[in-house]
């Protein structure tokens, strides 16, 4: 019974893992391959001592160690680049020109 | 009770009369604003405050610009180009005009303030793309309180406090105009502190921020700034409280500074 619960708790966690991986958020996937790194080695544990095999514990080992790559290399090989900004300086230099139009009309009072 | 009534005048027309003894044209603040989940830090995007002079024919003005622009990996999928400016009296850092133009994953909205101040009036025009990409315009005329300001010359203003004067635990309101709608910020001084930044080791003043009746930014100083404690009081670090972690804001450089 335990053993079937931790085999469904490492499936979603690997899974959520891969899935985190792959996001722009792989940081925070670190998590759920903890999660799911531990509820396999519990599986792989319990049925050890059942002496039956299970092939799930393999799948779920397999998707944390594809996670596991993919944040890893997305930790290093990402860098912090902003994306193109041409079109914000265009909007910068339109908004620019028309706010010098309108503050021509505005009276600068110097009490305010 | 006196007390109290006495220190709200004071800061009341502190607030008016401030002068601005803080921010210089030219001036370049630099951040990086990060997600925060339990120790594990995501960049998402690059905030920029920038300062610079407008001359017009009668009289020059002060141009407070932020932009948010998201990392390229964030890009496809959710892309943030934000623009906030305020054109400011440099003397006083009041506001004259006030423009917000924000491009969110797909989502797009103009706001501009025109502002009156003798007879407190701001003429506000909305601006918003249908899902045919055709824009319509919403005109409104709002009345304001006398010391009203709008987000970015706010976060100027809080700069410009005479924090060195406050002693733990005082607070202060800012009225905001966000939105076509009032709003207040308490802005309190809770200590000095040295942090770490990418600046130097820095001695800060603390500052907790709150909006009156919002759960956006909730009480319980789970909002913080921390401004240098000199003269220029830069702001170098930020941290606020979201549903799920908590998000940052950290200071990359910081040139062209008055003092």
């Amino acid at each position: 019974m335990s053993k079937k619960l931790f085999i469904i708790l490492g499936f979603i966690a690997a899974i959520l893992a891969v899935i985190i991986a792959v996001t722009p958020l792989s940081n925070l996937a670190v998590a759920p391959i903890i999660v799911a790194f531990l509820s396999g080695l519990i599986v792989l544990f319990l049925s050890k001592k059942h002496k039956t095999k299970t092939k799930s514990i393999q799948y779920i080992f397999l998707l944390v160690i594809i996670s596991l790559i993919l944040t890893i290399y997305k930790g290093v090989f990402s860098t912090t680049k902003v994306g193109d900004t041409e079109q914000l300086e265009q909007r910068d230099e339109e908004n620019l020109e028309d706010s010098k139009e309108i503050l021509e009309d505005i009276e600068i009072d110097e009490d305010f | 009770m006196k007390h109290f009534i006495f220190v709200f005048i004071a800061f009341i027309s502190l607030n008016n009369f401030a002068q601005n003894k803080t921010i210089a044209a030219g001036e370049k603040l630099v951040y990086t604003a990060s997600y925060n989940m339990s120790g594990l830090l995501t960049d998402i995007a690059q905030v920029k405050m920038e300062t610079s002079k407008i001359k017009t024919s009668k009289s020059t003005l002060l141009r407070l610009k932020c932009t948010a622009v998201t990392y390229k990996k964030w890009d496809n999928f959710f892309k943030i180009r934000d623009l906030y400016e305020s054109y400011v009296n440099p003397k006083t850092l009041t506001p004259y005009l006030y423009k917000r133009d924000i491009s969110e994953g797909g989502y797009y909205k103009f706001m501009q303030y025109k502002y009156n101040h003798k007879s407190k009036l701001v003429k506000s025009l909305k601006r918003k793309k249908n899902k045919e990409g055709k824009t319509w315009d919403e005109n409104k005329n709002i009345k304001i309180g006398a010391s009203t300001k709008d987000l970015v010359s706010t976060l100027y203003s809080i700069r410009n406090m005479d924090i060195h004067k406050a002693s733990p635990g005082d607070q202060q309101n800012f009225t905001v105009l966000f939105d076509n709608k009032e709003i207040i910020i308490t802005v309190k001084y809770l200590k000095k502190e040295t942090i770490s930044t990418k600046l130097g080791s820095k001695e800060c003043y603390k500052l907790a921020l709150s909006i009156k009746g919002s759960d956006i930014l909730k009480g319980n100083n789970n909002n913080l700034l921390w401004l240098t404690a000199d003269d220029n009081k830069i702001p170098v670090y930020a941290k606020f409280k979201i549903p799920v972690g908590n998000g940052e804001l950290k200071i990359v450089s910081a040139t062209g500074l008055k003092n």
